[in-house]
Order: structure tokens, then C-alpha cells, then sequence
């Protein structure tokens, strides 16, 4: 707020000792300071995260904004990651014990409810199978498993314990691309017979990760775990025992989403990659995969590509395209249009209904510009009058906006669908079985490019 | 002197790190581990991302309340200090409106350190941290780089706010540049943050939070400070005070420094810059 008694006098020496404070120090925003404004926690479900690494954090930083939640335990077997997780915890007021081993977690805090699994990959069946037998909901982080086996043992040991597994491919609660799926492709047909489908995600060199220098874990203690080294733990995703390389780490969101807006699982897969860049990695660099996706309108073919060694300008996106209109859409706003082919009907009707908006009006559109920002008019004339048209440059096809805005963290969506279904039995935006279906598409990927050859898929192979 | 630089794109603007007395592949993996978390902080922090706490934040109508994060909360105790400090020389929310039905509250939002909330007290409140963030950010790089072990380093965030850690072995500091082409001076710091503010690459961008019109002031200015935050922040109320009031505001605070350019004449300097910069 202004300070008027500012406007037509000085400030002096005097007016600023007057809060002459050291200006680091909290006591000043004494005005700002208001506590005990949110409401009381009520009934909170019992919370345990399991990896506090990298998506542990993001996890982490989104999940402690979800009301009604306790954390209880954090479990890593790397202390500097699970100093962080218990460090922040603490700051939000929970009551939280750290763990090294998520066996001794497990039994030692019994009122567990639910637990968040964010450890690599091959991993995450021994730490999912685990928590659902000892009675909890289990979050595991994508892509559920390494293996195709070590998927179905996830996908039975959830339906043997009768508990709830939700797997981490959150764009399933994306209010952007739920409205997209239902309200855009399903309802308003706004893109007709869906032909074709595509996603890429380019990333830019990324260099061995390392570890501060006093806090590298014993060689004998990695073992314990199954990792061969420190510098292994650390490059995980580089390495074919631990990970199932960038077209699970990456791929695997947008190749999901490929089977859950199609509603269909493929039915072939070709595929060509290497490690044509890095003499460190295992896994492919580049790779890129072709699809066929039966659907009851006809066959779809969606191309996918993965690459680890650019950034190309930045960019991930799907691309789903049909004979009316083509969707392109990503977690980042910026990248998200829709594109309407000239031979459909005119798209107002929706504009109207709320279902999009114009070009430069929704969630993508750039920041208001401020009054003083505003470019200034330019004289401009319109056509002669008369004349059909002035012929100029080729016009843009038109893009217009999705009117829908995600306002909090990316993950946060599909983390509070899982604690709904806990809380009120809301169903899972993305249960095991489904997700059993995203894993066998995307490791098909792998197994293509090392047989060199198409491969076929059963309909069966999807289901467990 | 050599050392390891290391540059990064966040915030809208270049960010860099110097590092000396570290291996070259050490100094890398720090960096790297620098510029996730400097990642991280943009998408709590940018008012141009629609995920982010601060634009949830401008969403909230008067009495809304919503969670934030542990950097947004720190950044905003911060941004409201300097607020109160500079009698709202810098203020993140002066934009912000309230009702004109309604009394003018006494501040336009407010926060819940125990529950990590924060209250809309306005009709529409609008938080820009861009004149605060990315020296909040080179803070919280510093520490990550803490954890590597490293202190012998100088951090900067698109050429206007520069956090120097430890002078390496031999060194007596990092040495900055301070003061207009024609008037340059150096300044060899240890421990310290200088930022600075102007006209020359944004034009008139400083609006005085007290008045909204753009600040008269054509000069640049420094502020010297024991954080980047701090340091960030205040230079944009230098920009904003005249130059008796900035000097006035470096007597009350011993540790905080300021320079003025003046045409034609050599640099004003006032508190604590004037142990480094002697006339």
C-alpha cells in the first residue's frame, strides 16, 4: 500500500532509524505477520515419502500444500537427501522421522496411511509391493517399473491387498488436458477422425551429476541397496539395471497420454535409437518410435522421438491431429493450440460455450501488458471499399486458446486425485492396471530397437 | 586468477557462476546442481508461469487464502521488510487494488509463518518479485553450493546483482566494477552483495511504488548489502529515493552501502561502500 505522507516530504535519517532494525531480521514485517489465518487441520491421512531425490522433492514441495495431510516419515538411504525432505517437512510443522531403510519405516511407524514412492526405477515394485502389503496406498512415481514383469507384480499385489496404487502419470489430472480429452475431442468432436499423433521431448546435454564431496555414501552401503558405485546412484537413468533409459524417463508421460486420449492400446511398434552421443551412457540418447493405434474410428499412427542431447529450442508437446482440427498440447501452457482445418464447421459455438477461447486469450496468452507498457496506435486504413481483399502475406492459420488454467504445481492435481480416493473413494486418474498398459507401450520402445525389427502386440499383452 | 565459469537461463535474464580453487569437473557438477535448483525456485517464484505460488497468489480475491512454499514465505518476510524499511521506496505489491468502497488496509497481504499461508487483504492483489527474486536466488544458490563444499565463488544474475562468497587463497576478494563507463571504479569485495539499477538496458522501468509514476531518476545506483536479496532489493528503492534519502537510509543502516552516478562527477558513495570505494 502507498504511503501517502510520502509523496511531499523527505525521508530523513530519523525516519529510517525508526525501523533502523537489522533489515534481515523478521521483527519488521511484524504488519505482514497474521498467524493462525488458516484453518485447523481436521482429519489428516497419514503420510510416508519414499526417495527424497530429485522427484521426491518436486513431490515433496507439491504434496505439503495439500490440506489435511501429515507427513510422518521420509525414507532415503542417501542422508543428504533425506536431511532436505526432513528439513522441510519440519518447516510446514509436521512431525516427521527419518528413515535409511523403508523396511524398518514400515514397521516402526504403524499409522502410516499412504505412501509416496519417488525411488529409481527398479526399485519401485520391491518399495510399491512392499508398503501395500504392510496395508498402505501406495503413489509411485512413473514409469512404474523397469520390466514388464516387475509391473504385473505391482498390478497384483495392489488388487491381492485390495489397496489403492496410483501411478505417477499426472497429466491425467491436468485440468487442461482432462477438458481437452472429454470436452474438446470427445464431446465437441472439435477434431474430427483423428489421424495421427505425435510428441517429442528434447533435452540439452546434461553432465554427470556428481555429489558434494562429503556426503558420498560408502561403496559397501551402495551395495546393500544394489547400486554397483556413487557414481552409478547418482546417473541411475544412464543405466540398464536401474532405469529404462530417456523413453521411460521422459516418454512415458507423453507416450500415456498417446494411449489415454486415444483410448486404445497399440498394436505394433517400429523403432530406431542409440547411444550414438554419450561413451557413459548405457541407455539411448536419441530414439524415436512409430505406433499403430487401432481405434473404432480407424487407425491412428503416432510417432514419438526422445532425445538427450538438445534442447532444439526447448519445446514437449503431443500433437494429436484429425480431419477438422489438430490439438497441441503440453504441461507448459505456451506450447498448448488448437488449430481448426478450413473444411470444419465455423468453431464460435464453442467460443461461446466456454469450451475455447480466442487466440491470445487463454492460459497461454502472454502476461497483461501494463499501461505503459502498451505499443503506441499506428495510422492504418482498412480495405478500399470495393475491393473483395488485400492482398498480402499468407495469413497464420488461426490458434486458439484453451480457457482452462492449471494454477498450482504440475504434480499437485494428481497427487490430491490419489488422497480423494483415499479420502472419499474418488476413482484413480491413473490406477495400476492402466498404467500396466502405458508400461508394456513404452518399453516396447526398448525392445524394438533391439530387435530391429516391427513388433506386434497383443491385446492381451495389455492386461494383467 | 582463473576460475571456472558457469551460465544458465532462468528469470528471464543469464545467470552465472564463478568458481575458483575447485577441480573443473567438481566445479561443474555444483553448478549443475546450482541451476536445478535455480529451476526450481523460478517455478515458485515467476509471476509469468500459471503454476507458480505467486501467480496463484494474484488470483486470490480479498480474504482468500492460500499454501505457499517455504522460498516464496522467506522471499516475502524479506520483500515485506524492505517495504516497511524503506517507508515503501520498494514494494512487490504496489500495484496491487483495493476497493474503493472498502478503507485502505493496512497492508495488502498477510502471512502465516506456522501454517505457510498467505492472505489476500485487497480486492486484487498483484505480487511482482522481480525486483527481488533472482537476488533471492542467488542466496539460495549459495547455499547449495555450501553444501559442495564451496565458498570460493562469485555469483551474478543478469549483470545487475552480484553475490560474492569467499576470496580464494591468495586473493583479497572478487573484484566488481562499479560506476558509468566514463566514471568506472572497482570494488574487491569478499562476503557481500552489490546490485545495481538503472536505465540504460530496460529504459524507464522503475515505477515509484509511492507515487506509481515512472521514477524520475536518469543516474544509476548501487546497493551494497550482506545478501542478494537484500542488496537486489534495495537498489531498486535507491532508484526510487533521492539521492539525500538514499544517504539518510545508509546512516540509519551501517551496513548497508550505496553509489549515485552523477554526470560528470565522480561517484556519490554513502555507508558502507565507502570502505571500498575511498574518494
Amino acid at each position: 500500500m502507498s504511503d501517502t505522507s510520502l509523496k511531499s516530504s523527505v525521508l530523513t535519517r530519523r525516519d529510517f532509524i525508526a525501523t533502523g532494525a537489522k533489515l534481515s531480521a523478521a521483527v519488521l514485517a511484524a504488519p505482514y505477520i497474521m498467524r493462525g489465518q488458516a484453518a485447523t487441520r481436521g482429519d489428516a491421512i497419514n503420510v510416508a515419502l519414499i526417495g527424497c531425490g530429485e522427484q521426491g522433492r518436486v513431490l515433496l514441495n507439491a504434496a505439503i500444500k495439500i490440506p489435511n495431510l501429515r507427513f510422518r516419515a521420509v525414507c532415503d538411504i542417501w542422508p543428504y537427501n533425506r536431511t532436505y525432505g526432513e528439513r522441510l517437512l519440519k518447516k510446514f510443522g509436521h512431525d516427521v522421522r527419518p528413515f535409511e531403510d523403508y523396511r524398518e519405516m514400515l514397521s516402526a511407524v504403524p499409522d502410516i496411511d499412504a505412501v509416496i514412492v519417488a525411488t529409481p526405477d527398479f526399485v519401485h515394485a520391491e518399495h510399491t509391493n512392499a508398503a501395500l502389503r504392510a496395508g498402505k496406498h501406495v503413489y509411485c512415481e512413473k514409469l512404474m517399473a523397469h520390466t514388464v514383469e516387475a509391473a504385473r507384480s505391482m498390478v497384483l499385489t495392489a488388487r491381492e491387498t485390495g489397496k489403492l496404487l496410483q501411478i505417477g502419470h499426472q497429466r491425467r489430472s491436468n485440468p487442461r488436458y482432462l477438458h481437452a480429452k472429454e470436452k474438446l475431442i470427445k464431446d465437441a468432436r472439435l477434431l474430427g477422425r483423428i489421424t495421427n499423433a505425435s510428441g517429442q521431448w528434447n533435452r540439452a546435454v546434461s553432465d554427470d551429476l556428481g555429489a558434494p564431496a562429503n556426503h558420498v555414501l560408502s561403496e559397501a552401503k551402495l551395495n546393500q541397496y544394489g547400486y554397483a558405485n556413487m557414481h552409478e546412484f547418482r546417473n541411475w537413468r544412464w543405466f540398464k539395471r536401474y532405469a529404462g533409459g530417456p523413453i521411460s524417463d521422459l516418454g512415458a508421460h507423453q507416450i500415456d497420454i498417446f494411449n489415454w486420449v486415444l483410448g486404445s492400446n497399440p498394436r505394433s511398434i517400429i523403432a530406431g535409437g542409440g547411444a550414438d552421443y554419450y561413451t557413459t551412457h548405457e541407455w539411448y540418447d536419441n530414439a524415436t518410435a512409430i505406433y499403430e493405434y487401432p481405434t473404432p474410428e480407424g487407425l491412428v499412427r503416432a510417432t514419438y522421438g526422445v532425445l538427450t542431447t538438445t534442447s532444439a529450442g526447448g519445446g514437449y508437446h503431443e500433437y494429436f491431429m484429425g480431419d477438422e482440427g489438430a490439438l497441441k498440447i503440453s504441461e507448459n501452457p505456451k506450447y498448448t493450440k488448437l488449430y481448426r482445418e478450413a473444411r470444419a464447421p465455423e468453431w464460435d459455438q464453442w467460443v461461446e460455450k466456454g469450451l475455447i477461447a480466442k487466440p491470445e486469450s487463454g492460459e497461454g496468452a502472454p502476461p497483461p501488458v501494463k499501461a505503459w507498457e502498451k505499443p503506441r496506435a499506428k495510422l492504418s486504413t482498412g480495405p478500399a471499399r470495393g475491393s473483395v481483399v488485400d492482398v498480402r502475406e499468407t495469413a497464420e492459420l488461426s490458434a486458439w486458446d484453451i480457457p482452462v488454467t492449471l494454477d498450482k504445481a504440475i504434480h499437485q492435481p494428481h497427487l490430491e486425485n490419489f488422497f480423494d480416493a483415499i479420502r472419499h473413494g474418488t476413482p484413480l486418474n491413473c490406477p495400476a492396471e492402466s498404467a500396466f498398459a502405458t508400461a508394456v507401450t513404452v518399453l516396447g520402445v526398448n525392445r524394438a530397437i533391439a530387435a530391429q525389427k516391427m513388433l506386434t502386440f497383443a491385446p492381451e499383452d495389455f492386461v494383467v | 586468477m582463473t576460475w571456472e565459469t558457469f551460465h544458465h537461463e532462468a528469470m528471464a535474464t543469464d545467470f552465472a557462476i564463478y568458481i575458483a580453487g575447485h577441480p573443473a569437473d567438481y566445479a561443474r557438477q555444483a553448478a549443475t546442481a546450482c541451476w536445478r535448483e535455480l529451476d526450481r525456485l523460478e517455478n515458485e517464484l515467476s509471476r509469468f508461469l500459471p503454476t507458480s505460488d505467486i501467480s496463484r497468489i494474484n488470483r486470490l480475491a480479498r480474504g482468500e487464502t492460500t499454501v505457499i512454499g517455504e522460498d516464496v514465505l522467506q522471499c516475502l518476510i524479506l520483500a515485506a521488510n524492505v517495504t516497511i524499511a524503506t517507508h515503501h521506496a520498494f514494494d512487490p505489491a504496489y500495484a496491487s487494488q483495493h476497493a474503493s468502497t472498502e478503507p485502505e488496509p493496512a497492508v495488502p497481504f498477510t502471512l502465516d509463518p506456522d501454517t505457510h499461508t498467505l492472505t489476500s487483504q485487497v480486492q486484487k492483489l498483484h505480487l511482482d518479485l522481480g525486483a527481488i527474486g533472482k537476488g533471492y536466488a542467488l542466496d539460495v544458490l549459495a547455499q547449495t553450493l555450501a553444501d559442495w563444499q564451496i565458498t570460493t565463488a562469485c555469483l551474478q544474475s543478469g549483470g545487475s546483482t552480484a553475490l560474492i562468497l569467499d576470496a580464494p587463497e591468495g586473493w583479497a576478494g572478487w573484484t566488481i566494477g562499479v560506476g558509468d563507463d566514463d566514471n568506472r571504479r572497482e570494488v574487491t569485495l569478499t562476503r557481500a552483495a552489490l546490485s545495481g539499477s538503472g536505465v540504460a538496458v530496460k529504459g524507464q522501468h522503475v515505477r515509484d511504488p509511492r507515487t506509481r509514476q515512472a521514477a524520475p531518476r536518469q543516474s544509476r545506483v548501487w546497493a551494497l548489502a550482506e545478501t542478494a536479496a537484500l542488496s537486489d532489493a534495495l537498489s531498486t528503492a535507491f532508484f526510487v529515493l533521492s539521492d539525500d534519502e538514499v544517504a539518510a537510509f545508509c546512516e540509519a543502516h551501517p551496513d548497508v552501502g550505496a553509489a549515485i552516478s552523477r554526470p560528470g562527477k565522480p561517484l556519490a558513495v554513502h555507508g558502507s561502500l565507502h570502505r571500498y570505494l575511498a574518494p
